[in-house]
């Protein structure tokens, strides 16, 4: 992307470009910081962390803030969710460069500051709240394209719904151990040969142990004319007994 | 139940014709009837996007090919396949790949290098790190799409896609001086 962009601006007469190869992904590695826009900040479906003391948190804070202490950060570290984009600030950039080495290293990958902290925030104009600090975070996860919901694939999967089918794309040893009693079993390496043995006007529910395979499976069929969407969550089955975990 | 059986058989002769592809490999089909001998086709190449990955069932999905050509591919990988690290999902690759019994493995995976246009250099991140230390004036521009600049990007950087950048050459946003350096990045090359 940005060597094509690198192009463009040179046939537009520029003359003195650089590209940064590595990109974002080996700049976050390196432990420098990244920032989230301030629209993101202020609207996106974020886990926003006030790493302040509850005191200064009270007295003013980003609308939609959860207050967690920089010290404890640590315990708190196991009621974030894990695929949530978590973005951290505080009065003292120190402070919350810490924060966010401290969420990548605990593996969120989706991890970011606010840009000048709390005083940029207020020097930009944006949303302050004030009152007793909230400690509970409460995240919804959105749908990805094409992902279907827990409650729609239950439905189905507890033959409720005439119109839909459970599609299992795990491997066959995977399956011996146990699934879903309405489901079709097709391994997701076997689906391009055996497509026709499933129906084009039923909804197709996809779901593996992940979501990876079930994802390339409702790609795979959709393009092919089916009805199909994935399930993403853990799926362990043991006999006919599935747990499903968001 | 006879008759169910007969519809199906011309989709299992179609989707095996669809699952085998071309001539070449049909003729590798029927070699694959002969005992035990692993047959090995000549090699081939896909390079594209991955758009998908699974270590469990061993399969990476590329998409080749532009417009309406484009099409996605199920290969499959094994132990013996080198290189499976380079295969990510939304990063090009470029995969060797043998038929065997119809179906693609991939051999040898390559990330798919970006080339830079003539006169353009590449920065490294210290030196990039550096450059926004001096406090020299350059434009660093994110070349990604909307939603993972706002969910987080470089200091200072400023949002051009680049169908954007097709669209506006970067008016408003790149420098008016064009001998004034600017730097673009995006999601990395692996």
């Amino acid at each position: 992307m940005s060597t094509s962009s690198a192009g463009l601006a040179k046939k537009a007469g520029y003359t003195n470009i650089q590209v940064y190869l590595d990109g974002e992904p080996k700049w976050s590695k390196e432990g420098h910081p990244v920032y989230a826009s301030n629209k993101f900040v202020g609207t996106g479906n974020i886990v926003l962390i006030d790493l302040r003391s509850a005191d200064k948190s009270a007295a003013g804070r980003i609308a939609r803030s959860v207050t967690i202490p920089y010290g404890d950060l640590e315990d708190r570290m196991s009621s974030i969710p894990r695929k949530a984009p978590v973005v951290v600030y505080s009065d003292n950039a120190e402070e919350a460069m810490e924060g966010l080495t401290d969420l990548r290293d605990e593996g969120f990958k989706k991890a970011a500051l606010v840009n000048g902290n709390i005083q940029g925030w207020i020097k930009s104009g944006g949303a302050i709240e004030k009152g007793p600090v909230v400690t509970e975070i409460k995240w919804i996860r959105q749908l990805e394209k094409g992902e279907v919901s827990l409650a729609d694939f239950n439905k189905a999967a507890n033959g409720q719904d005439a119109g839909a089918i459970i599609l299992d794309v795990r491997t066959k040893d995977e399956v011996a151990a146990g699934r879903f009693m309405n489901s079709v079993t097709i391994p997701l390496d076997e689906l391009g040969a055996r497509m026709s043995e499933l129906p084009k006007d039923k909804n197709i529910y996809a779901h593996c142990t992940t979501g990876a395979r079930a994802d390339m499976a409702a790609k795979e069929l959709n393009k092919n004319g089916f009805k199909a969407s994935f399930l993403v969550a853990n799926v362990d089955c043991k006999g006919n007994d599935c747990k499903v975990e968001d | 139940m006879k008759r169910a059986l007969t519809k199906i058989i011309p989709f299992l002769v179609m989707a095996s014709f669809l699952a085998t592809g071309c001539t070449q490999e049909n003729t590798q089909a029927a070699k694959a009837a002969k005992p035990a001998v692993e047959q090995v086709a000549k090699e081939n190449v896909y390079k594209g996007s991955v758009v998908g990955k699974s270590n469990k069932a061993k399969t990476i999905s590329i998409k080749v090919g532009k417009g309406e050509d484009a099409k996605t591919i199920m290969v499959a990988f094994d132990d013996q396949t080198k290189g499976v690290e380079h295969a990510s999902v939304g990063h090009a690759s470029i995969i060797n790949y043998e038929m065997r019994n119809g179906k693609p493995y991939a051999t040898v995976i390559k990330p798919k290098l970006a080339k830079l246009p003539e006169g353009v250099a590449e920065i490294k991140t210290d030196a990039l790190v550096d450059l926004m230390a001096s406090g020299k004036q350059f434009t660093l521009i994110d070349s990604r799409p909307g939603g993972r600049f706002a969910a987080g990007s470089l200091p200072g950087a400023k949002n051009i896609t680049v169908p954007k950048m097709k669209e506006t050459m970067g008016a408003g946003t790149l420098p008016e001086n064009k001998d004034e350096l600017v730097v673009f990045f995006c999601g990395g090359p692996t």
